[in-house]
């Protein structure tokens, strides 16, 4: 499913970021990638989703090698791969029309576009707050938007960066719980944290990112 | 409704009071661009059809025999020269002007039409003058232009209107932008090519040239109706008593205002290079 192997990156100062970086994920596997700040976890999801050029080594998603992708066979993985940025902040409309917002440009008509945003807010359990604007929502909440966001238009993988960022300890557990029911076996999940963990982390395959390489926990 | 036309509502729904007031000014400026250029060809110069003008002043050539002695030539000359109504006086020989005749002749500009005509009767009565051929004076401003102050208010309008058109269209853009940063951040991570966002906002670019310069044609047409529907129109709008030529200023008005559109949407464009679009922090 993702294959990455002799990964380097360094920024244009020339520090290097991530040296001989080796990972591979499973289908279907839900992986929590693990590290302090600055560790080059988000980087790394920024390559597997293919929003950061790579400079150097192989990245397989899917079968397919990110760093010789063309720009149209790029923007066509970034379509089936549903990110969650670090500090995401919603859009200025209601919870239900971010959803449908992300749906709509994707190429779905109205009530396509609808149906689906109404299932996603149902899974990530935020069908009560659906007309509310979305820069109004908790912390929880806005995580859950960033999540439905990134979840509804049915990707092959989902890389969330930081969802645990600022929220109490029992909001970390239900976001912990949300992923592994989601997660449920069949979507391919990646979780990049700095911690703190949900007790049902415990039960997922953790690996950390330290001194720019991966190491198993 | 396909993607685009749903992103370009979208980012026209992204359109507030101020971004607002910046893109209906910059449309009015572009018209106002569109508008003096239409003028080149629509005003008639002023001076042309200065009604106060005195019709030309005629020359007056008076041929001389050529039994004249040069002696009764110079005295002729001297007091033809002291004489009020002239204006100038030369003496030519007779085939510099005609090749058959013979002799000599001299050029008089009279000061008026009305000193002209008294010279005329004058000369008539002298002795030695053998024929005299009144000549139109050929007008510098036959060919009406307008005069150089004229053109250089003309074009220092030109500039003026078009560059604040793309400085206030630049402005319009970055409220505009800064409203729906948010869209272009997850239009892009979603896998949405920048180049289709960056088409939306050209897109809006030309909307403003087309919406301007359909007003300049709408405009231009009205002061077409009004000119001649007068009895007596206006000279100074005489240019726009053509239909034609209204048709044609028209056309090139729109095709004018949709290429400048299409370049303020590409300098809005480019605005969307910053970092504040990047999906990733």
């Amino acid at each position: 499913m993702i294959q990455v192997s002799e990964l380097h990156f360094s920024t244009e100062d020339g520090v290097k970021v991530l040296e001989d970086v080796h990972l591979h994920v499973e289908q279907g596997e839900l992986l929590y990638l693990v590290g302090p700040a600055a560790s080059g976890k988000s980087l790394l999801l920024g390559l597997l989703a293919a929003q950061t050029p790579p400079q150097r080594g192989q990245i397989l998603v899917h079968g397919r090698n990110v760093v010789r992708l063309g720009t149209e066979k790029v923007l066509e993985l970034r379509r089936r791969i549903g990110f969650l940025p670090q500090g995401y902040l919603p859009l200025a409309r209601t919870v239900h029309d971010n959803v449908v917002f992300k749906l709509r440009a994707l190429g779905d008509y109205r009530e396509q576009a609808e149906e689906k945003a109404m299932l996603t807010l149902e899974t990530t359990g935020l069908l009560r707050q659906q007309q509310l604007d979305a820069q109004e929502l908790s912390s929880i909440d806005r995580i859950r938007l960033g999540i439905a966001i990134a979840l509804c238009h049915d990707p092959l993988l989902l890389l969330l960066d930081e969802p645990f960022e600022g929220l109490t300890e029992e909001e970390v557990e239900g976001i912990g719980n949300l992923l592994h029911r989601l997660h449920n076996g069949h979507l391919t999940m990646i979780v990049a944290t700095r911690g703190p963990l949900p007790r049902m982390a415990h039960e997922a395959r953790r690996v950390e990112l330290v001194d720019g390489g991966v190491r198993a926990r | 409704m396909n993607t685009s036309m749903f992103l370009f509502r979208e980012l026209l729904g992204a359109i507030r009071a101020k971004s607002a007031t910046y893109f209906a000014f910059a449309g009015l400026l572009l018209f106002l661009f569109l508008a003096v250029v239409a003028s080149f060809f629509l005003l008639t110069p002023v001076e042309a059809i200065d009604p106060d003008a005195q019709e030309p002043i005629e020359e007056i050539h008076a041929f001389l025999s050529p039994r004249l002695s040069s002696a009764t030539i110079d005295e002729r000359y001297l007091q033809l020269r002291e004489r009020v109504e002239v204006a100038s006086i030369q003496f030519r020989f007779a085939q510099e002007l005609n090749d058959s005749a013979s002799g000599g002749v001299f050029v008089v500009v009279p000061v008026s039409n009305e000193a002209a005509a008294r010279l005329m009767s004058e000369l008539a009565r002298t002795e030695g003058v053998t024929e005299i051929v009144e000549v139109a004076q050929q007008q510098a401003d036959d060919e009406a232009e307008f005069s150089l102050i004229v053109r250089i208010g003309l074009l220092c309008a030109l500039v003026l209107t078009i560059s604040g058109s793309f400085i206030l269209v630049r402005l319009g853009y970055r409220e505009l932008l800064e409203v729906f940063a948010g869209e272009v951040r997850m239009l892009r991570l979603s896998g949405i090519s920048p180049r289709s966002i960056s088409v939306l906002v050209v897109g809006f670019g030309l909307l403003i040239g087309v919406l301007a310069s359909v007003l300049h044609f709408v405009v231009i047409y009205l002061v077409h109706q009004i000119v001649v529907s007068q009895a007596s129109p206006w000279q100074v709008l005489e240019g726009a008593t053509r239909g034609w030529r209204i048709v044609g200023i028209g056309l090139v008005g729109i095709a004018l205002g949709s290429i400048l559109g299409g370049l303020m949407g590409l300098l809005g464009a480019s605005l969307l290079h910053a970092r504040d679009f990047d999906p990733l922090p």
